[in-house]
């Protein structure tokens, strides 16, 4: 269970702005997508959504926006910046080659 | 949206101190979630009050999630401490320099140090502000000592005309920072008790104009270094994400300065002056946050049920 909170702690980062890339959102529907998405595996605290989102924000990688619901709802969209995107294929990147390092160690049959 | 969750969100507001549009903003985004999950579980047979203290479980503490967010939003750029830290820096040229015998450079120093802060002020109060606030208040304590140094009966008609207008002043600009941020308060106040007590070693025995030229040239270089330690402090402050390292930064820093200023004054600083200036010090560090802390409580009217305030 640490070790699985360790894993997530470094990756938040790298599993919002994903989220965020492939569509604009808000919070409660990053809790959501992100537990639907990988079958309940990542179930993320819920108060340390809103700091790591607001930290994301003042780094420049996400902006939010206000916007209607349907429902006549306001919800505070999140949506990836130019700089948020290239930092994501940074992390990307690093987290394949991270996996592959990995993979010839703990696989070396399959490399 | 019961007592409980409106309790859990003015819990959060106060301890974000972010300033009212943006304290408003987090509170919306959470009440918004709360909203859905609250739903959420209404939907699957939870009844409103269970509903809400799950609600409340799950997110947490308030007053760590409003840390949390606090320190997400208070790291200033480098540029920005660099603004901080440039008021505190163009009086440590003026001494080390030796500028300030010129009344031009004087006048160019405390005009741009008004002018910076005006614009700030109205440019919706940056970070780096604060600083510039607080010397563009120096004018103000300034003439105000020099009333002490009238003829007698001039004193007596001036201090009373003018110390109400000059407070009256000071805790207006003081208590709009202080509504921000008590921090902001304490660190625009910082540099009163080192000047006032360079003012007070300079100008002893009530002989200011006469005999105190010389020694101000004497000790300009140190005058210099204890604004170069405000300067650095302002600076740090900015970059420093957390409020309790920002807290013995401020304190750390005043009292040092304040030491520098006893120890470089070669005994033209009494005991007793140094002493009440360290109290100065303390409540002027203190008394932001209890200000902040009194306003905040009269902000807190009861409410209806069902309304929740931002």
């Amino acid at each position: 269970m640490l070790q699985k909170r360790g894993l997530m702690k470094g990756s938040v980062d790298s599993l919002l702005l994903s989220l965020i890339d492939q569509q604009p959102m808000y919070g409660y529907q990053i809790l959501k997508e992100l537990e639907t998405k990988s079958q309940g595996y990542f179930k993320f605290q819920e108060g340390t959504l809103y700091p790591a989102l607001h930290r994301l924000e003042a780094a420049g990688l996400i902006t939010g926006k206000w916007q209607m619901l349907p429902s006549g709802r306001q919800r505070r969209y999140y949506y990836i910046t130019v700089k948020g995107h290239q930092r994501l294929v940074t992390n990307m990147n690093q987290w394949q080659d991270f996996l592959t390092a990995v993979n010839l160690i703990i696989q070396p049959s399959s490399a | 949206m019961t007592s409980v969750l409106s309790q859990y969100l003015d819990s959060v507001r106060d301890n974000l101190s972010l300033g009212l549009v943006s304290e408003g903003e987090v509170l919306s985004e959470l009440q918004a979630h709360i909203e859905d999950k609250v739903e959420e579980m209404k939907e699957a047979g939870l009844s409103e009050e269970d509903a809400a203290n799950n609600c409340i479980k799950l997110l947490g503490s308030a007053k760590l999630v409003a840390r949390k967010i606090y320190e997400a939003h208070s790291q200033g750029t480098w540029k920005q401490a660099l603004l901080a830290s440039m008021p505190n820096l163009l009086f440590a040229l003026l001494f080390v320099l030796n500028w300030w015998q010129g009344i031009s450079w004087l006048i160019i120093t405390l005009g741009s140090i008004i002018g910076i802060a005006i614009y700030g002020w109205y440019r919706g109060k940056p970070i780096w502000l604060f600083p510039w606030l607080g010397y563009s208040l120096l004018p103000v304590v300034v003439a105000g000592l020099l009333l002490l140094y009238l003829p007698t009966g001039w004193s007596w008609v001036a201090i009373p005309v003018y110390v109400p207008l000059a407070l009256w002043l000071v805790v207006s600009i003081t208590i709009q920072t202080i509504k921000r941020d008590w921090l902001y308060g304490a660190l625009m106040l910082l540099p009163i008790p080192t000047i006032v007590g360079w003012f007070l070693a300079v100008g002893q025995e009530g002989k200011f104009i006469e005999l105190s030229l010389d020694y101000i040239h004497d000790i300009a270089p140190w005058i210099g270094l204890s604004f170069l330690a405000l300067a650095l402090t302002a600076a740090a402050f900015i970059r420093l994400r957390q409020r309790w390292l920002r807290v013995v930064l401020l304190f750390i820093s005043g009292f040092l300065t304040l030491i520098m200023v006893a120890f470089y004054a070669e005994g033209r600083l009494s005991l007793l002056a140094f002493s009440v200036l360290s109290l100065i010090m303390l409540m002027l560090l203190i008394s932001p946050a209890l200000v902040e802390r009194r306003l905040r409580r009269g902000k807190h009217r009861p409410m209806a049920k069902g309304t929740i305030r931002l």
